[in-house]
């Protein structure tokens, strides 16, 4: 299981796509605390700022295209034709001749993936945090670590999501036109819940809520509801993906 | 006129354009819907409600461009054939891209009118069917450049959806700038819209023409 998981790991930093992800993920978040300092101060100074406990972790939202994209870009790389001289050859066809077991190449895949956006989550948030210590060190309090510790969780939930949508659809063009939308400023779902409580509880409102607090819904969740919630999202996506991929055609 | 033909005779043959088309039809009512819902809440959403789904559902015109120009380059690479066909490759650039205006015309003012006309803004669908047909042909210009299409919706799309409105909100001199402004604000942002089109169209043109297939 060790060398399916290296293998896959392998893989996926192999992608120049993925190193995208990698590098705008991690990047845009730090970018732009730095360039919202002199607003932020400014806020801060005014007092219009409602919960300052939540500047940074906020922040940290803007860089979610970074999970989003190595969520997708591992399962639809096995997808796409390998090059112009072989045309119907897919990668998929190979790793499948290596590992017949499908149910272990999944495991090994999202073992992979959710090791390397941990990672970027953790460093990322890091980068956040410690510029805006550095910044608005005075004013602002350390956030406590259960709530770094679930935004990292977010992220990576984020990423299966992406990955379990781009399982089901084997097609990357279609999850990530979805979620990158949707983590734009104002988001759909964000004007769905204007609509309805009900989306309240799409995942990425819902699990927005494990580390914001500042932000007035409709409906009030608690952190650990609001986790178990994106998590039942994220279990139920992936158990379709992987009935999928196990019963369909490679 | 036989390569426009024959261009949009394989733009309408492909399921990926028919499917995007109609997901982005369906999804500008849903939010068409949205917007008018959360308005008769008493919650207005800030933009005008007219224009404010054509923000999200112009996504869809992003990505049929894509799919169009990448699609040469998939599976086997059906632009050998093409080029058999057709080796004057500026003429055929040129044709493609008439081709594909011609195809998105028709959805461009479906999608306009059905979020423009309900909240009296019939006067805003010439243009936003303009805006929206440009930004077709960006998006296929930029999938003509970059060949694949996954790395071409993250690039057009964290510039659309990201990247543009950060600028925006941090620096409000630069909306005149971007290309996607003019969804939002017609009249601040069309010349930019023109502009950044024809230039991705032109820059497409010449690397199509300089680059081996």
């Amino acid at each position: 299981m060790v060398s399916l998981v290296r293998a896959e790991l392998r893989k996926l930093l192999g992608l120049p796509t993925a190193w995208v992800g990698l590098v705008l993920g991690t990047l845009i978040a730090p970018m732009v605390v730095v360039l919202n300092a002199p607003y932020t101060r400014r806020a801060i100074a005014a007092g219009t700022l409602t919960d300052i406990s939540d500047l940074g972790l906020r922040d940290l939202g803007i860089g979610l295209i970074g999970p989003m994209v190595l969520g997708v870009v591992v399962v639809s790389s096995e997808y796409t034709s390998t090059g112009p001289d072989s045309p119907g050859a897919r990668q998929l066809t190979a790793t499948l001749a290596a590992v017949p077991n499908r149910m272990r190449l999944l495991a090994a895949k999202t073992t992979a993936l959710v090791l390397v956006v941990a990672a970027q989550a953790a460093v990322t948030a890091t980068a956040t945090l410690t510029l805006t210590q550095v910044l608005h060190g005075d004013h602002v309090p350390v956030p406590a670590p259960t709530r770094i510790a679930a935004a990292i969780l977010y992220w990576t939930l984020t990423a299966l999501l992406a990955y379990a949508i781009t399982l089901i659809t084997r097609n990357g063009v279609v999850p990530l036109t979805l979620l990158i939308i949707n983590s734009s400023v104002v988001s759909v779902s964000y004007l769905l819940t204007k609509v309805t409580d009900l989306a309240s509880y799409l995942p990425d409102i819902v699990g927005a809520r494990m580390f914001i607090r500042g932000v007035d819904f409709p409906v009030e969740i608690a952190p650990v509801t609001a986790g178990l919630v994106m998590t039942a999202w994220v279990v139920a996506l992936l158990a379709v993906g992987a009935v999928l991929f196990q019963r369909r055609d490679a | 006129m036989n390569t426009v033909r024959a261009e949009l005779c394989k733009l309408l043959t492909l399921p990926s354009l028919r499917l995007t088309a109609l997901l982005t039809v369906a999804a500008n009512l849903l939010l068409t819907y949205a917007y008018a819902t959360a308005e008769a809440h008493g919650e207005p959403l800030g933009d005008d409600a007219a224009l404010a789904p054509l923000g999200y559902s112009q996504a869809g015109f992003l990505v049929l461009g894509v799919l169009a120009a990448a699609s040469e380059h998939q599976e086997g690479g059906q632009l050998r054939t093409t080029l058999l066909a057709m080796p004057r490759r500026l003429p055929l650039q040129g044709a493609k891209a008439l081709a594909l205006a011609a195809l998105t015309l028709p959805v461009a003012a479906a999608t306009a009118a059905t979020s423009t006309v309900p909240a009296d803004g019939v006067g805003w669908v010439p243009a936003a069917t303009g805006y929206l047909t440009l930004t077709t042909l960006l998006g296929a210009a930029v999938a003509g450049v970059v060949r694949h299409a996954v790395p071409a919706v993250v690039l057009l799309l964290g510039l659309y959806f990201i990247a543009g409105p950060l600028l925006r909100a941090k620096l409000s001199s630069s909306a005149a700038y971007l290309p996607d402004t003019a969804a939002l604000d017609p009249s601040g942002g069309a010349a930019a819209t023109i502009t950044w089109t024809l230039a991705a169209l032109m820059l497409a043109a010449l690397t199509f023409h300089v680059r081996d297939v």
